[in-house]
């Protein structure tokens, strides 16, 4: 079987719309999973009581269970319970739900980096507890935290390939819709990967540039 | 040592072209002139951790008059570190009084054990400087960043000025040249001087230092006692605790020996002290630091 050039340029069209839908599932996915993963780390960096078992059993729950079981429970489990949400709903929701917990483990790790000595510097120094955070904790906290979160988001731009389980039209589901109807698997997984190179080599860039700005806290 | 006497010290130094430098650099990061000069008291001072059955600290008194250096001495487990923490406020004391020039500046509360510091104000930290056994710059800051971050942020002092100070304190421990360097471009001892002048810039009362040297490899060591018996001539007020006996001797105008949460010999004759301590605990003590 040779490789149909024709049928890569009729069905281009598919996967860049197949692929903003992936964009806009994961950008908005990830957004709500940093802002899980920062009221997590906070509650658990403050040692707030009863919040923080809260805490430790979601991430332990969100980690250890699959995004297609995740998927599968807010898609047809929730409206069995009376709600009702849309794919793009429950696709967000999902990945905002397993990345939170990746996303909170990273931004602990950054903030338990940071050497006791170097809040106490601050205090003696007359620093408030304000500018202790945002001048001394948190540059060096993001600074370790920089390449987990990047590694993060690149790994929720892939998760995000499950939604196409739940009939929603990412770039997964046009490969897997046109190698159904036409049988061409080489032509739709190579316009698949050239999608996903296309999302996520930007950001790997980015996001080597970004370990780099953030690199002055080498000791 | 009285206001009269630590003149007298500043002048002996004015021959020596160096030294009345390391003076004149020195003097402005030094107390200021305006203070009534009756130095720095701790009364009674106790403190208790919650799951301890005995203080760490157990009715610390001692003063350090104005201009002059208090030498802490004791084996590990002593409280030595404690002190210096709660002096910078950086425990909650619960019993006794810690002032400078005779105004409290913390009071004991019983209850406070297991509270993480003392609830004194921004204005109040910055009359007492503290540097730390590990190199703790800020690793995101420069070293010039590192210097003026508190001026700056804490007095809302002027730019300039800060930085001008900042380069003529970085010019007397020698690092003018490292300014803009970032601190993991630093030796140890380059890094504990830059703490130093750190400390220096918010023109503290006193100054505490936690064994500064401890952490540095042996030919280090000199360059930053370097400084600080430059900044003792100066007239800087100074707390130190330190395992370096031969430098404490040559700084010390008095000294405590703790042990057990106790201070077990006090001497304000440093000579006195290192060559007929008074008590057995001070001989063997001292012992220790002897190889024959």
């Amino acid at each position: 079987m040779a490789f149909d050039w024709s049928f890569v340029q009729r069905y281009a069209p598919f996967f860049v719309n197949g692929t903003v839908m992936t964009i806009f599932i994961s950008v908005f996915g990830i957004l709500l999973a940093i802002a899980v993963g920062l009221v997590c780390a906070g509650v658990e960096i403050a040692r707030v009581p009863v919040a923080r078992q809260i805490v430790r059993a979601y991430i332990e729950l969100s980690r250890n269970t699959p995004l297609l079981v995740q998927l599968y429970f807010l898609y047809f489990g929730l409206p069995k319970l009376g709600v009702v949400w849309s794919a793009e709903t429950c696709a967000i929701v999902g990945l905002g739900f397993l990345g939170g917990s990746y996303m909170a483990e990273a931004m602990r790790g950054g903030l338990e980096s940071v050497p006791k000595v170097q809040r106490e510097t601050a205090y003696v120094l007359g620093l408030t507890p304000v500018q202790s955070i945002t001048r001394v904790v948190l540059p060096q906290a993001i600074s370790t935290a920089v390449p987990g979160l990047v590694a993060n988001v690149i790994f929720l731009f892939k998760e995000s390939s499950v939604v196409s389980a739940i009939a929603l039209a990412d770039v997964m589901y046009m490969a897997k819709d046109l190698i159904g109807m036409y049988y061409s698997t080489y032509e739709s997984l190579f316009m698949l990967v050239v999608a996903y190179l296309v999302i996520l080599l930007p950001i790997s860039i980015l996001g080597t540039w970004l370990e780099r700005r953030f690199d002055y806290a080498r000791r | 040592m009285t206001e009269r006497t630590e003149r007298t010290v500043q002048a002996g130094q004015k021959p020596q072209a160096r030294s009345t430098e390391a003076v004149a650099a020195f003097e402005t990061a030094g107390p200021s002139a305006v203070s009534d000069c009756k130095g720095f008291e701790v009364k009674h001072l106790v403190k208790q951790y919650a799951n301890a059955d005995k203080p760490v600290l157990n009715d610390i008194s001692f003063k350090v008059e104005h201009g002059t250096v208090l030498v802490v001495l004791g084996p590990s487990g002593s409280g030595k570190s404690t002190l210096l923490r709660t002096i910078a406020g950086l425990e909650p004391i619960q019993g006794g009084t810690i002032s400078i020039n005779e105004k409290v500046i913390d009071e004991g509360r019983p209850g406070t054990e297991k509270a993480g510091r003392s609830n004194r104000s921004s204005e109040l930290r910055t009359r007492i400087g503290m540097v730390f056994q590990s190199y703790d710059l800020f690793p995101n800051k420069t070293v010039l960043g590192n210097i003026t971050m508190a001026p700056l942020l804490v007095q809302k002092r002027d730019k300039a000025e800060v930085e001008a100070e900042a380069l003529k304190l970085l010019e007397r421990v020698g690092l003018a040249d490292r300014k803009d360097a970032w601190p993991h471009e630093l030796s140890g001892g380059q890094r504990q001087r830059v703490a130093i002048c750190r400390a220096l810039i918010l023109h503290p009362e006193v100054l505490l230092l936690d064994e500064i040297t401890a952490a540095l490899d042996p030919e280090m060591v000199r360059e930053v006692l370097d400084v600080v018996l430059e900044l003792a001539k100066a007239g800087q007020t100074m707390l130190i605790v330190t395992h370096e006996m031969q430098f404490a001797r040559a700084i010390a105008d008095h000294v405590i020996l703790l042990d057990g949460g106790h201070i077990v010999e006090e001497s304000h004759d440093a000579h006195a002290f290192f060559a007929h301590p008074e008590t057995e605990r001070a001989r063997q003590f001292l012992r220790t630091f002897e190889f024959e």
